[in-house]
């Protein structure tokens, strides 16, 4: 048989075959060997598993912890910063654009009213720890493609392309810190209103947070308003869609509804304390509490 | 031992006239600032040195609003008291589908989760390595949806997949990772 015959057969033989997938691959025979897992002496004695500790209690420590060792990440001077302060860090945990649309889908979020962490703890689909390092939402771009919504959104932490997807659809968004003590508070209100106590005011970010949240690019609750419209533009040339006039929407007031720097709830200013029982709000008249809360 | 003598507000009296300097603000909890010099020897390491409160000032002026204009913002953060119901829609740009009603018509049924969700989920345990798509909550004649299970991995790998059937826990367990096929018959079915 000629070699010219032998390919031939072999395209002949392509042709009737089925199309090469994931579910008629496979590993050419004998290319893989799988251990067994000897008993007594045919290799039985710690299966790679060490002896004794996490290797066979299957316990898994901290990062970057090595039993007693002097770690990795505190042995060689020059990785200071490999690991260094893992544990004290901020955490967003993260919000998918399309959890958020399936939230706005099933009506667990109204759209009609500024949408903030509060609300978004309230659907009871989001798990948020402030006890555990999380200082909020970090709003990711899966999901970018089918996000329809027109939304007024203040979420803590935010990429390029969320901020082009939400100010594409004609929405607001902005990002803002909150002292752990505020996040207690916006993960539970019915909680701490029935504890009868005087609203707090929310605290300024730490001196690592203040970079981002003074940006005009990532919409910070404390960059300069002129700058931010300047960017909404700029953003929308970059990524090529047209702009929505917010001046000309029929939600005009509704989208450009602010929270203070200083506010932890929409329209409830610190100082005030809430009444759920009579349905009252009680609100400072002395000079000494006004000037106190005053931002 | 001898007894500390501990000066009161001795710290306070420094900040006369600029309150604003102090971090814990001690104005707001009502310690009255007397005027007077006295130098006063911080010691940081303990709170020995540090200004005591006597009396809290509880009576502060303040008008109460019954059901003021902005109790609509407290409303707005108080929790839910059911799980609100999906009001109908054209589309549903998530993926999220409603049940049909021509769903109770099959000899079987699949209710959905509090959350509207189909109850369809992946266990893996073993580390990872063994991975079982379970199908909860189910009622009606399980063995009939059993076979169509079947029927539906059958055509679509063409080879035959592994359930298992729990009659009285109501579930079925489908071998592999097929929680999207599994999903994809169920809303074809209209559950």
């Amino acid at each position: 048989m000629g070699s010219k015959q032998v390919t031939e057969k072999a395209l002949s033989m392509l042709k009737s075959l089925p199309r090469l997938s994931l579910a008629n691959l496979r590993d050419n025979p004998g290319s893989k060997i799988t251990q067994k897992r000897g008993r007594a002496q045919h290799g039985g004695d710690k299966h790679g598993a060490g002896n004794k500790g996490s290797g066979q209690r299957m316990n898994y420590m901290r990062l970057g912890y090595e039993t007693g060792n002097n770690p990795f990440y505190l042995r060689m001077p020059v990785e200071l910063t490999y690991y260094k302060g893992h544990h004290l860090r901020r955490e967003y945990p993260p919000l998918s654009l399309h959890q958020l649309q399936s939230l706005i889908d099933k009506d667990r979020v109204d759209i009609s009213k500024p949408i903030d962490l509060a609300s978004i703890v309230k659907t009871g689909l989001y798990t948020f720890k402030p006890d555990q390092n999380q200082f909020g939402i970090h709003l990711t771009d899966e999901g970018a493609d089918i996000f329809t919504a027109k939304v007024h959104i203040e979420i803590q932490w935010a990429s390029e392309q969320v901020i082009a997807t939400i100010e594409k659809n004609g929405g607001v968004i902005t990002t803002a810190y909150y002292d752990p003590h505020s996040l207690f508070l916006l993960r539970n209100p019915k909680k701490f209103f029935e504890a009868g106590l005087a609203i707090p005011r929310r605290m300024i970010p730490p001196p690592d947070a203040i970079e981002y949240y003074t940006s005009a690019k990532f919409r910070g609750y404390l960059a300069d308003p002129e700058k931010i419209s300047k960017e909404r533009v700029k953003l929308a040339q970059k990524y090529g869609y047209k702009l929505p006039q917010i001046e000309v929407d029929s939600n005009y007031e509704m989208l450009c509804v602010r929270k203070d720097p200083r506010q932890i709830f929409f329209g409830l200013e610190p100082g005030w304390v809430v009444n759920l029982k009579e349905e009252s709000i009680l609100k400072p008249k002395d000079e000494e509490l006004l000037t106190f809360y005053a931002s | 031992m001898a007894t500390v003598l501990r000066s009161r507000s001795a710290f306070a009296r420094l900040f006369v006239g600029k309150t604003g300097q102090i971090l814990n603000n001690l104005t707001d909890l009502g310690a009255k600032l007397a005027p007077g010099t006295q130098s006063v020897i911080r010691h940081y390491s303990n709170y020995i040195s540090s200004p005591t409160i006597d009396t809290v000032n509880q009576d502060y002026n303040y008008e109460i609003f019954k059901k003021p204009p902005e109790w609509e913002y407290v409303q707005r953060l108080l929790p839910f008291e059911t799980i609100p119901k999906v009001t109908p829609k054209d589309e549903y740009p998530s993926g999220w589908v409603p049940p049909k009603e021509e769903a109770v018509n099959h000899p079987y049924f699949i209710p959905r989760t509090k959350n509207g969700e189909l109850p369809i989920y992946l266990e893996i345990t073993h580390r990872g390595m063994r991975r079982v798509s379970k199908i909860r909550k189910l009622e009606g004649d399980l063995w009939l949806m059993n076979d169509d299970i079947r029927k539906f991995l059958k055509n679509k790998y063409n080879r035959f997949v592994m359930t298992r059937v729990h009659d009285f826990a109501k579930f079925i367990e489908v071998k592999g990772d097929h929680v999207n096929d599994l999903k994809q018959w169920a809303l074809s079915k209209g559950f």
